[in-house]
């Protein structure tokens, strides 16, 4: 949407490197989101790899890269950001989304116990099952979050428009990031709300995930509902501009 | 040539330990592995986590780092009580209970083969930081004595006897004392299941009184004072008192040997969370079960063993760094225990270590790509730092 930081034309007024001063205002946009970093920060290098070869590999742009670097200055790695090789963006965004208060830890360990909550009920299954039956089943718990998100992001999505005084519900596409956002929202709200009293989040995230994997369950419901409006109110969609 | 030193070195072998796996180090010939395929499944020989060797007696220093696994029957007699709760979860998940065989145990395993039943009973403490593997080691020490015929006295953790105590009674033998009828009925039924054998074959050698009605004759087995306890919930505290005694008396005789198994004794000399209806708080000698305990673990009497483990993890009003007997005991503890053996567990050697993987590697609980490749090893080394109760935790959502 419009919301995205403005790019605006900078006054050098001979202060301290990247603090950012007056910005100039365009009609009609409205910084929201802010960094204090200047534009000629440069992203942290996390990846181990890169640092691994050596220096008789690298071809003349990695070496005229790498001598860059050293005049450049560098944003500080966030801490969540880690080199390890068991790190997952997509878990990393999922737990920022459920996490409450900034209690990162509690987010993390229920993250943790949901995943080990999956693992354990898909070796039961799988000890239960017949030879044939083992070959499908799926025990890494990786692959069956990745896949649940995957099949509860929806493809097409709402978006509100104002014309004559009424707000009328426009099919619009949806960006990617637009629908892995709503993928996890959808989930996490799902098992917040309709949780038995006394069960645990663990479990109740776990039942959902092995549900979507197999797509069927409430979240994949609310996304073909979704789905289903869209398709009804498919007449209104020239009244999308973009 | 190749062939036949190939053929004399494999004769060797099989000479050596008829149906045992030997655990090869690292330099070892792997083209002598290549050839004996029919003892060895298709895996990696580079290092072999599990041993056939079921036995805990026969266990020694070649097996080291190797799990052996426990069958179902033996575990519904040998712990009734359960196994610790992360434990129990790895064995319903496998469908099978595999130990690792340590140092520690081993130690104590040769003290225990080793023992003169003439003398007092030696004390054993098995200490060490949170998460090294002092309740395990115990598990494999209660599993060899049910498998030499002891008879088995096994708390699985006084800490649950000393905090969130529902009902508390006053005791109807001692009025200052306090009853708690629902863990000890618990304790009395799984104490009949590890020990049914036993419990006919001893006589009690005094007259109980339960109540009006109620009474035990000298002479009877100990099996109903067993059921008197677990039927008359009110008298479950003072049954396990009678057991104790008459336990402690005749152990000395000669007729069984028998191992008293506490983990967290701590609990017995520190301070306990329960209070009175005046909200003053209670000491542990005025919990029956607790001061009967306490009889229990003093080394005079004969005919057995006891083997101690002291934790911070269920203890009340510890630091959580305490580790050390004397810490964890206090001075009233560990003047009581004080000739003590005590027995450091630690963590896992590179040699465990790899075998803990290669174990959790065989049943695919790893399941995360990275977690096989050396990368993931060394930051599941370097995570862990070799402890095993944090490996498991890390492993366990990996």
């Amino acid at each position: 949407m419009a919301a995205s930081t403005v790019k605006v034309a900078r006054e050098w007024s001979g202060l301290a490197l990247g603090v950012r001063r007056a910005v100039l205002r365009l009609p009609g946009l409205t910084q929201v989101r802010w960094s204090r970093y200047g534009p000629e920060y440069q992203d942290p290098q996390i990846d181990k790899e890169y640092y691994r070869k050596p220096l008789a590999q690298l071809t003349e742009e990695e070496k005229y890269e790498r001598e860059l670097r050293k005049t450049q200055v560098i944003k500080a790695a966030p801490a969540t950001k880690t080199s390890s090789v068991f790190e997952d963006p997509v878990i990393s965004k999922f737990t920022n989304m459920m996490m409450k208060g900034g209690n990162k830890i509690l987010a993390r360990s229920l993250i943790t116990q949901t995943l080990e909550a999956v693992k354990r009920k898909q070796f039961e299954k799988y000890h239960a099952a017949s030879a044939e039956e083992q070959a499908t089943i799926e025990r890494n718990p990786y692959t069956i979050f990745h896949q649940a998100l995957k099949n509860c992001e929806p493809v097409i999505g709402l978006v509100p428009i104002l014309k004559g005084g009424h707000f009328y519900q426009v099919p619009v596409p949806l960006a990617d990031r637009r629908r892995r956002f709503l993928a996890m929202k959808w989930m996490i709200t799902e098992c917040r709300e309709k949780k038995p009293r006394r069960m645990l989040m663990p479990e109740k995230l776990s039942q959902e995930l092995l549900e979507a994997f197999y797509n069927r369950g409430p979240v994949i419901k609310r996304k073909h509902d979704m789905h289903k409006m869209a398709e009804a109110n498919r007449a209104l969609a020239h009244y999308r501009w973009w | 040539i190749m062939l036949k030193g190939m053929t004399r070195l494999v004769s060797r072998v099989h000479k050596l330990d008829p149906g045992r796996f030997l655990h090869l180090g690292t330099q070892a010939p792997q083209c002598l592995v290549a050839h004996l395929d029919n003892q060895v499944p298709t895996k990696s020989p580079r290092a072999i986590s599990r041993t056939l060797e079921n036995d805990p007696a026969k266990h020694g220093e070649q097996h080291v780092g190797q799990h052996y696994s426990i069958s179902v029957q033996e575990l519904k007699t040998a712990f009734p009580h359960g196994l610790p709760p992360r434990f129990a979860l790895q064995v319903k998940t496998f469908n099978e209970a595999c130990l690792m065989v340590r140092k520690p145990a081993l130690e104590l395993l040769h003290y225990l083969k080793n023992t003169n039943f003439a003398h007092p009973a030696v004390r054993y403490v098995l200490y060490g930081e949170k998460g090294t593997g002092k309740t395990l080691s115990l598990c494999h020490i209660i599993h060899f004595c049910a498998k030499q015929d002891w008879m088995i006295l096994h708390i699985p953790d006084a800490h649950l006897w000393v905090k969130n105590c529902r009902d508390l009674l006053q005791s109807t033998y001692n009025k200052q004392r306090f009853d708690q009828p629902l863990e000890a009925s618990v304790w009395l039924k799984n104490f009949k299941t590890a020990n049914e054998r036993f419990l006919s074959q001893i006589k009690v050698q005094d007259k109980y009184v339960w109540n009006k009605r109620e009474s035990t004759e000298k002479g009877s087995p100990l099996a109903e004072v067993v059921e008197q306890g677990i039927t008359r919930v009110r008298n479950a505290t003072d049954a396990v008192g009678v057991v104790l005694r008459e336990l402690k008396r005749q152990s000395s005789l000669g007729g069984f040997r028998l191992l008293v198994a506490v983990d967290g004794v701590d609990a017995l000399w520190g301070r306990t969370t329960l209070k009175r209806e005046d909200k003053s708080p209670i000491a542990p000698e005025e919990l029956a079960l607790i001061y009967n305990l306490r009889k229990m673990v003093k080394n005079d009497w004969q005919g057995g063993a006891i083997v101690l483990t002291v934790s911070q993890t269920g203890s009340l009003f510890k630091p959580r760094k305490a580790y050390l007997p004397q810490e964890l005991l206090g001075k009233e503890g560990f003047d009581t225990l004080d000739p003590f053996i005590p027995i450091l567990v630690s963590n896992y050697n590179p040699k465990e270590f790899e075998s803990c993987i290669q174990y959790y590697l065989e049943n695919n609980w790893l399941q995360h790509e990275k977690a096989h490749t050396e990368e993931g090893k060394k930051e599941l080394l370097f995570l862990s730092n070799r402890n095993p109760g944090l490996l498991e935790r890390l492993c366990a959502y990996l």
